[in-house]
Parts: C-alpha cells; structure tokens; sequence
C-alpha cells in the first residue's frame, strides 16, 4: 500500500537524521533525569512521599521531554523548507503524519530505558522483571497518545513565531487523559493493584491513542498546506 | 443584512428579559433548597450557564466540520465566536462553582468531576484562540482554528470520563441533581435566557470577525492573472 | 514557456499556484485539466517544481537522500540504479559527504535530480540556473532539452533572458500580477534589450 509504504521511508529518514544528530536525543535524554532530579528536591528525601508521587514524576519527566522532541522533529523540515519537498514529491500527507507521528512515538519510547530506572532508584521503588515490562507497555501507550496530537499540533505551531510556548499550551490540556491513565496505571504496576484496576485505565489509555491517531491522521493534511 | 441583525438583537433583547424574569423566580419566588439555604440560589445561572457552554461549543465544533468542508470564511467567523462566548459563559462557571463550593464545603475548589472537566475545557480552547492571535494569513488562520476546535472537542468527553474514574476512587461529592418542580421553571427560563443572549452575541462577534477580515483583505498584494494555456512542447 | 518580469511581478507566485501551494484568491487555474487545489496528489505527480529552496536535509549525503526519494516515489532504488544518476551531474565522488558540506552549484545539482526521479509531464522551473557556474548552466540547459524532447512541458520563470531565449518557444512579460507582453523568446530578447 502506497501510504504505509511512504510512511515506513519517512520513518527511517527520521530514524536516520536522528542518528546523525543524536547529541540531541542524549540532551533530551539529561533534561528529562534532570527534571527527575529536581521533582525529588521539591519533595525533600523523603523516601514514603517519593515513592507515592514515583509514577507521577515519571509521566510529568515524560511530557516535558516530549514537547522538546515534538517540536524539534518538525524544526529539521523548516530549514530547507524540506517538507515543502515532500509533500510536493508527492507524498501523500497522510503517510507524512504517520511516518512523523511514529518517528516520535519511537523517540520517546527510547528514553524509557533510562528515565524508568533513574525513577526507581531515587525514588527507592522495588520491582521484579515482568512489572518493569508491564511500565514500559505504559510508557509506550502513554507516548503514542502524546505524539498524535503532538505531531498535528508541532507541525503547525513550527511554521509559527512563539512556537515553543504554543505547543504545550496547545497539547498540555490535551493530553489531560493521558497524562491521569498512565500516572494511575503506573502508580498501580509500582504499588499494587488490589482493586484490579489496571485493566480499565490501559484501556483509557488505548481507547485515546486509537482515537486521536485516526483523527490527527484525518485533520494533518489541513494542517500543512495552504499559505506560502 | 441589517435585517437579519434587527431580528437576532430581537433575540438578544428577549433574551435579557427573560433572564430578569428567570432571575426573579429564582431570588425570590422559589422555595429555599433544605439544606443549603440561600446559597443554593446560584444553581440558577450556574446551571444554565453549564448548559449553554456546552451548546456553545458544540456549535463551534458543528461550524469547524463545516468550515473545513465547505472553506467559505463566514463558518471561520461563527465557530471564533461561538468558542468566545462558551469561553467567556466557562469562565462564568467556573466562578460560580468556586463560590458555591466555597458556601457548601468551605473550599474554593474541591475537584468536582464537572468542575474539573469545566476548567480544563476552558484551558483547551482558550489554546485555540491563542494560537489564532500568532496566525496572520486568513486562510491558514480559519483551517487551523478549525483543526484545533476539532481536536479541542473530541477531547472533552475523554477528559470527562478520566477525571470521574481518577474521582471516583475517592470520595463523591457533586452538585446535586434532584431539583423540585418549582425549581425547574426559573431554570428553563435561565437557560433560554442565556441561550438567546448568546447567540446574540455570536452573531455580533462573527460579524465583527467578518469586517475585520475584509479590511485584510483590502491591503492583500496584487495577485496574478493567468490567460496562459501550456500544452505539451 | 519562460515567465519574465522585475522581482515581484508574480513568476514565483504563478509557479506556486500551480503546484497548489498557493491557492488563488480570485479565478481558476488547471492543470492537465485538474484542479491543484482539489486533486492535489494527482495533480503533483504529473509535474516536478525546482524552485530556490533546494529540499534538501543537511545531515544526508547525496546517494541517502537519492534513496528516500528514489523509495518514496516507487522507483528504482539500489545503488546500481542511483550511482548513475549521481555520475552524470558531477556528484558521485564524495559519497560520505553530507549535504550540509555541499556548495550551493553542488545542492542545485542533487535538486536537479530529484526531477530525474520523478519524471514529470510538466516541469515548473524557478531560476534553474541560478548558482550554477558556466558548465552547471550549460548541463541545466541540456537537460531542458531532453526534457522538452521526451515530451515534457516546461515553464520557466528566470531573469537569464539571453540564455532562455534560445530554449523557449513561447514567453509571457509579467508586470503586478498581470500579463502585459507575449511572444516567443526572441521577441523577448529584443523587446528587454530595447528597454535597457
């Protein structure tokens, strides 16, 4: 098929020009355990109220790291107005968004590796193999929902001035249901789920990110054209 | 045009009598809810101003889906003014709410579930309309407000039912639901009230929107006149 | 058909159009009788723009950046089919070298193969031959040739009127927006050497 064939290039150029420049994934990455870090000084060492708050500052170091990777991963399309090249080729703008929106969704799952450990060892959280895979299926449903409306809304606010102060007042409220599904569904992995509530929140989690991967996918192609 | 503006202020002038009369039944008429005495009597802007929030929005998001259908600018203008005044009757609820959370729990706010929903509801288009102030092409300005009213509403019911599991594991106090029956008239007649006095007021903005946009356009520079036909060399 | 006119006249933005980037304000334009506005997709794969921004990635070098193209437009993409094509404009000596160490000739001429790729019914060229030394200009002029042989249309806006005279059969004078003078390109020749 045409369109998951376009996507699937797109997504290895990304993965590509990634690579070339991953000093910027590795910033991304010290933002994101710096924030970690800083979340536990606001708390103070306290070992209880950390562990309570763990899967909480995890999500949060999450959304942070991601408005920076989301906004960045349109930036590289402006400079030659390489995008413009794109969509004139043609690529279909669908294959665009889904070959974006996986390109970040796989960014962000990269930074779970590290971000999840730093999390438990200072916050001094226990846990066996299979709850760590468990975190990080979260972890990829949680960024999948960022990065749908997260691509829609960065390839729009990149062609525009005050971009890095849109993007998260635009996405943050957004993501509302993201952000509670998987800091309530982490929360349980990390603490123990009596109620077997995990289920419903994943679903949530699921049911957003199926949502707004169709409807970004349908609405992006409004998104970039039109204009100059 | 001027007619069609005559008659919607006919609206908007009924609608403000009527709010009067509502608010009388209200103040006045209507019994002293049992337990919260006169406090209570805020239910009957509040509630009508819930109501007619979401019928504001709702008609933004109607006006987005056609706008991005059909491109004329005028559904740009109505779905601008249609999230205007939801934001400005969300921004009223949510005062209203604080204060009486405040009388009843002695709390400013005490994350209730519809009240949450209200205010991130705000904070999500009120996004919308500050991504329009960085636009300044017209066309691209409309598809992007449109796109944003879009995506900004899908996400309401989400939020809703999120912010209710997150609640429900604690305790559940809301606004009550049971309303008597002498209480039901000075709220109809609030929510009409309001109702019409929006759409006054979206009619008012959306013109507004439309004369703003024509000036633009006046100063737009010169466009090309092609009378060229290319056929293969 | 070569577009000629002051900085402003309107050659870029008629270009635009009809690519569908830029939607016209007042009446119609077609294409191959599609609108590019409306059938966008279709109307974009009957034609090619080169224009001044050369679509290019910095971090790429040429033979990477070949290949996404090569594999986004469905065509041949192995070294052996692409090497070739990297030979014949100058471009196949440095294959580690991104693009970002390119001269500005070197970028136009890896854009230039992007139309190769794509092989368009109608090409709508902006300033083809800007940045480009003496032989660059001469291959750009050679390839217009094979183009224009192999059946494609060309529409050109450029300010090299001498060199383009020689190229086109039909010109248009654009002045604001408006057409004020059509003839064939020697027409255009004398009529601009009047004026200087």
């Amino acid at each position: 098929m045409n369109v998951i064939r376009q996507a699937l290039v797109l997504v290895g150029k990304d993965m590509l020009l990634e690579w070339r420049g991953r000093s910027r994934f590795i910033s991304v990455l010290l933002f994101g355990v710096v924030t970690l870090l800083l979340f536990s000084f606001a708390v103070g060492p306290d070992s209880v109220a950390l562990r309570a708050a763990a899967a909480g500052f995890l999500v949060l170091a999450l959304l942070l790291s991601s408005t920076l990777s989301l906004s960045e991963s349109f930036r590289l399309e402006q400079e030659e107005r390489a995008l413009e090249g794109l969509v004139l080729l043609p690529v279909d703008p669908v294959a665009l968004f889904y070959g974006k929106a996986i390109g970040n969704t796989l960014f962000l799952l990269l930074l779970a590796p590290i971000f999840t450990p730093v999390a438990l060892v200072l916050y001094s959280v226990e846990l066996g193999a299979m709850k760590i895979l468990t975190l990080v299926g979260l972890w990829a449903l949680a960024a999948a929902g960022l990065s749908a409306p997260g691509t829609l809304y960065a390839a729009m606010t990149s062609r525009l001035r005050s971009q890095d102060v849109l993007l998260p007042l635009l996405l943050f409220p957004l993501v509302v249901p993201v952000l509670m599904g998987s800091v309530k569904a982490m929360a349980l992995v990390l603490g123990g789920d009596p109620l077997e509530q995990l289920r419903s929140w994943t679903v949530l989690l699921g049911g957003f990110a199926v949502i707004y991967w169709s409807l970004c996918g349908l609405l992006f192609p409004y998104a970039i054209e039109e204009g100059g | 045009m001027t007619r069609r503006i005559f008659g919607v202020r006919t609206l908007g002038l009924l609608g403000l009598g009527l709010l009067l009369v509502g608010s009388y039944f209200g103040l006045f008429v209507a019994p002293a809810e049992r337990y919260m005495g006169q406090v209570q009597r805020i239910m009957y802007v509040h509630v009508p101003c819930a109501w007619i929030a979401m019928v504001c929005y709702t008609a933004a998001f109607v006006f987005a889906v056609i706008g991005l259908w059909n491109g004329k600018p005028r559904w740009d203008a109505r779905t601008t003014g249609a999230i205007e005044v939801g934001a400005v009757l969300n921004a009223l609820l949510l005062v209203q709410g604080s204060i009486w959370a405040r009388a009843t729990w002695g709390v400013w706010w005490d994350w209730d579930v519809r009240l949450t929903t209200s205010l991130v509801m705000l904070l999500l288009f009120a996004g919308v309309l500050a991504l329009r102030s960085f636009v300044d092409d017209s066309d691209r300005r409309a598809t992007w407000t449109a796109v944003a009213t879009i995506v900004a509403f899908v996400d309401v019911p989400l939020v809703y039912f999120c912010v209710r599991w997150w609640r429900s594991l604690h305790q559940t106090q809301s606004t009550p639901e049971t309303v008597s029956p002498a209480m039901v008239l000075p709220l109809r007649l609030n929510a009409i009230a309001i109702l019409l006095i929006a759409i006054w007021l979206i009619a008012q903005r959306a013109k507004l929107e439309r004369e703003r946009l024509r000036k633009e356009q006046v100063d737009e520079p010169a466009r090309v006149t092609a009378g060229l036909e290319v056929t293969d060399a | 058909m070569v577009l000629a006119g002051s900085n402003g006249s309107g050659k870029t933005t008629l270009l635009r159009i009809a690519a569908g980037l830029y939607k016209p304000s007042r009446g119609k334009i077609e294409v191959y009788g599609l609108d590019p506005q409306r059938e966008r997709l279709e109307c974009r794969r009957a034609l090619s723009m080169i224009s001044h921004q050369a679509y290019l990635y910095d971090r790429l070098t040429a033979i990477e950046t070949l290949r996404i193209w090569a594999r986004l437009l469905d065509r041949p993409s192995a070294d052996s089919d692409l090497m070739p094509l990297l030979a014949s404009v100058g471009l196949e000596r440095r294959p580690r070298l991104q693009v970002a160490g390119f001269s500005a000739g070197m970028r136009k001429r890896l854009t230039l193969l992007r139309t190769r790729l794509e092989q368009p019914r109608l090409l709508l060229l902006d300033e083809p031959f800007s940045a480009l030394d003496v032989e660059g200009k001469r291959q750009v002029e050679d390839w217009i040739r094979d183009a224009r042989e192999a059946g494609a249309a060309v529409i050109m806006a450029s300010h090299a009127i001498l060199r383009v005279s020689r190229l086109c059969d039909r010109a248009v004078l654009l002045e604001r927006g408006q057409i004020v003078w059509r003839g064939d390109g020697e027409g255009l020749a004398r009529r601009l050497g009047e004026q200087a």
